[in-house]
């Protein structure tokens, strides 16, 4: 079987159609987030500046890829009966590395994402990657489909988290969009009556705008529709 | 293959090298990043006391770089002293290595024996006395430092932080239109009885130890004021005896 | 500072694991179509919550924390091996789940019968995971501390699960625009109801007022800040 594999390999590209769809696949029609519903657990309460939103992401990315890979390789080697616990360590081990790395050269993005890196092990997005692709496939394809599934991810932190960002203090990435909204020194829109919406801020906003964000893509694409 | 993956020796032997190398790994990785995290620690700890009692103008070219040198120009570490809640002077203890964070929530721990760290600094020839204090917020600790001029009661500067206030509401302790509003403010008056500041609304913290809270943010601000009520006792005892 | 009591309050209903830190919401996304079924994985969820988080709390303070390890010899006070306090919680909280699964399936089988299929599903839960971090990040003192906080964790996810159940049962009578049932009216509920449990943030504790102050001053400066926090919140909503 394994020559079979080598022969076969060579002949199919690395950025053929099938590997192509393994990425383009989970940013829309099958995103992560509001289609295969993983993940939300350890996201949104992140969401309300968009650089954090985009740590998380990269993090959550490089955790999911080089998770995949590594499971990947070893979806030979590891013993059925203590699959989920091998998995359970790699993930573990991955977001520690992150969560060092972050500490020692990130320390105020850190300090502000506080346990949720930790949460990235439970996540369920990467053990559902692990279970459902992983441990069937190999390297190359689970690199892509980690890609995939991460940027999917990642993008809807992001996109959430401008939401959040721009109306809830009018910045984005922290540069002033709006105008300067101190009291007494007003400037741009500010001074003509606009007010931030501090209910962005809050944390069930960000469940009302995921809400939002599945109702357009679902009426966009009526395949998605539940029936209850 | 030959080796049959279901066998318990097979699976027993999986685990102990996946467990070897996964621990190696991060004891390696550990033990390379500790000494930067612990620098991280400290720097930010240098910044906040710089911030409290720096303009934001100097503030600017102040990073984590140069955090530690800027910080010994101004501030001689061998003249920090430690209180005890009575405002007493107490020995034996580093006023740089007090965490008082970890001791407020330490319930173990007897009032009596907390530490009240006050660092003693010098800008432009006069004498600030830095004052690290901390209290809760809304959703965790606050915490922030308060510097006091020569005369041991006017308050020149200040800093706040938070651990996970909400942004833009609680969190906004950290700007500096807050942190102004507390400028020349007296933590005690010509009697030595310490001030207690009250936390108002609707632009009415002009008058004196009244300032104005943040609005949408007002259990993190009447915690700020709860804060600097509790924490300037002891050091208002102090500079008390220090003037006699 | 915290009165045992406090934390307990605190974490059903301010510091909610679903409203206020979206802790679990997979499980409670998908499991939450029936009342009953919602039960059974809330009660899950109370049971793994009370049994794991002591358990890493004791792991935390006497092996993992910088100088936790003095108890044994002194000479290891210097050792801190708190990175590896994730591998560590999750290991627990697997292998706790693992082994309570067992012990319910030998002693208990008609709570095996209504837990059973939920339990390994609990593994993953983030709730699980969560309150052993948080239980690690906010430092309680002591062992008691740390059991209220899990307590209060477990019965707060319990009564946010059993309510979205209730509510997803009734709307299936409702007339719900097409793209927006099943996932996207949950997760708007859900916000909405979270927006419900942000009051219960006015909650005045009894660690608010200052601790060491006369109790005289107290009582005088507490009805203040009481009146003070209603009004500007009041202020607030009307300018949104």
């Amino acid at each position: 079987m394994s020559e079979e594999v080598k022969s076969k390999a060579p002949s199919e590209p690395l950025f053929s159609k099938k590997n192509r769809a393994l990425v383009t696949d989970p940013l829309t029609d099958n995103n992560p987030v509001t289609v295969q519903v993983l993940g939300i657990c350890s996201a949104l309460a992140i969401t309300v500046q968009v650089e954090q939103g985009i740590v998380m992401g990269l993090a959550v990315l490089f955790v999911l890829v080089l998770g995949n890979l590594i499971i990947s390789l070893m979806r030979n080697l590891i013993p059925s009966r203590i699959r989920i616990i091998v998995q359970l360590v790699v993930v573990a081990a991955l977001v520690i590395i992150v969560n060092e790395v972050l500490k020692a050269f990130l320390p105020d993005v850190s300090e502000k994402l506080s346990v949720f890196v930790g949460l990235i092990i439970t996540n369920c997005i990467i053990m559902g990657r692990f279970e459902a692709f992983a441990m069937a496939n190999k390297p190359w394809p689970s690199i892509m489909d980690g890609i995939g599934n991460g940027l999917g991810y990642a993008g809807l932190l992001v996109l959430v988290a401008v939401f959040r960002e721009l109306f809830g203090s009018g910045t984005l990435l922290g540069f002033q969009i709006f105008g300067n909204s101190l009291p007494g020194e007003e400037t741009g829109l500010y001074a003509m009556g606009y007010m931030n919406n501090n209910m962005m801020i809050l944390p069930p906003m960000a469940l009302i705008i995921v809400g939002i964000i599945i109702w357009v893509q679902r009426s966009r694409n009526k395949e998605l529709i539940e029936t209850h | 293959m030959a080796i049959n993956k279901d066998s318990n020796g097979y699976t027993l032997g999986f685990a102990v090298v996946l467990v070897v190398v996964v621990g190696t790994i991060l004891a390696m990785l550990s033990i390379g990043l500790k000494p930067m995290q612990k620098k991280n620690e400290i720097v930010k700890k240098k910044i906040e006391i710089l911030s409290a009692m720096l303009t934001p103008m100097e503030m600017d070219s102040i990073n984590r770089g140069n955090a530690s040198e800027e910080f010994d120009k101004y501030v001689d570490l061998d003249n920090a002293v430690v209180l005890d809640m009575n405002g007493s002077l107490k020995d034996g203890v580093k006023a740089f290595d007090v965490d008082i964070k970890k001791e407020r929530r330490d319930k173990t721990l007897a009032e009596a024996d907390k530490n009240y760290p006050l660092f003693i600094c010098e800008k432009d020839g006069k004498t600030m006395y830095v004052i690290p204090v901390v209290g809760n917020g809304l959703w965790g600790p606050i915490w922030g430092n308060i510097s006091v001029g020569e005369d041991m009661k006017t308050i020149l500067g200040a800093s706040f932080g938070h651990k996970g206030e909400t942004p833009g509401l609680g969190a906004e302790i950290t700007q500096p239109f807050f942190v102004n509003r507390w400028l020349d403010e007296e933590i005690s008056d010509e009697n030595g009885v310490a001030t207690k500041f009250e936390i108002v609304k609707n632009n009415s913290g002009t008058e004196p130890k009244k300032v104005d809270g943040i609005t949408g943010g007002t259990i993190t601000s009447v915690g700020v004021q709860e804060m600097v009520n509790r924490c300037l006792k002891p050091y208002v005892s102090y500079f008390n005896t220090l003037k006699k | 500072m915290e009165s045992t009591f406090d934390i307990f309050i605190k974490a059903i209903f301010s510091e909610n694991m679903i409203f206020a830190y979206f802790l679990g919401m997979c499980s409670y996304l998908a499991v939450s179509k029936t009342v009953k079924t919602a039960v059974g994985l809330g009660a899950a969820v109370i049971f793994v919550l009370v049994v794991t988080v002591p358990v890493n709390y004791l792991l935390e303070n006497y092996m993992l924390k910088e100088g936790a390890l003095e108890w044994l010899d002194p000479s290891l006070a210097e050792i801190d091996l708190s990175f590896l306090s994730f591998i560590m919680f999750i290991a627990v909280v697997a292998s706790i789940v693992q082994l309570v699964e067992m012990l319910v399936e030998k002693f208990a089988p008609a709570l095996y019968g209504a837990l059973g299929i939920f339990l390994p599903l609990i593994a993953v839960n983030c709730s699980i995971l969560g309150g052993a971090l948080f239980m690690q990040d906010r430092q309680y003192s002591t062992i008691l501390d740390a059991t209220a906080f899990s307590l209060g964790s477990g019965i707060g996810w319990f009564i946010a699960i059993v309510a979205i159940a209730a509510i997803r049962e009734k709307i299936r009578y409702s007339h719900v625009p097409a793209p927006l049932r099943g996932l996207g009216i949950t997760f708007i509920i859900t916000g909405l109801m979270g927006i419900a449990f942000m009051s219960f943030m006015g909650i005045k504790y009894g660690s608010e007022k200052p601790a060491d102050e006369a109790p005289k001053s107290t009582s005088i400066e507490a009805p203040i800040n009481n009146g003070m926090a209603q009004t500007t919140n009041t202020n607030t909503y009307k300018s949104l």
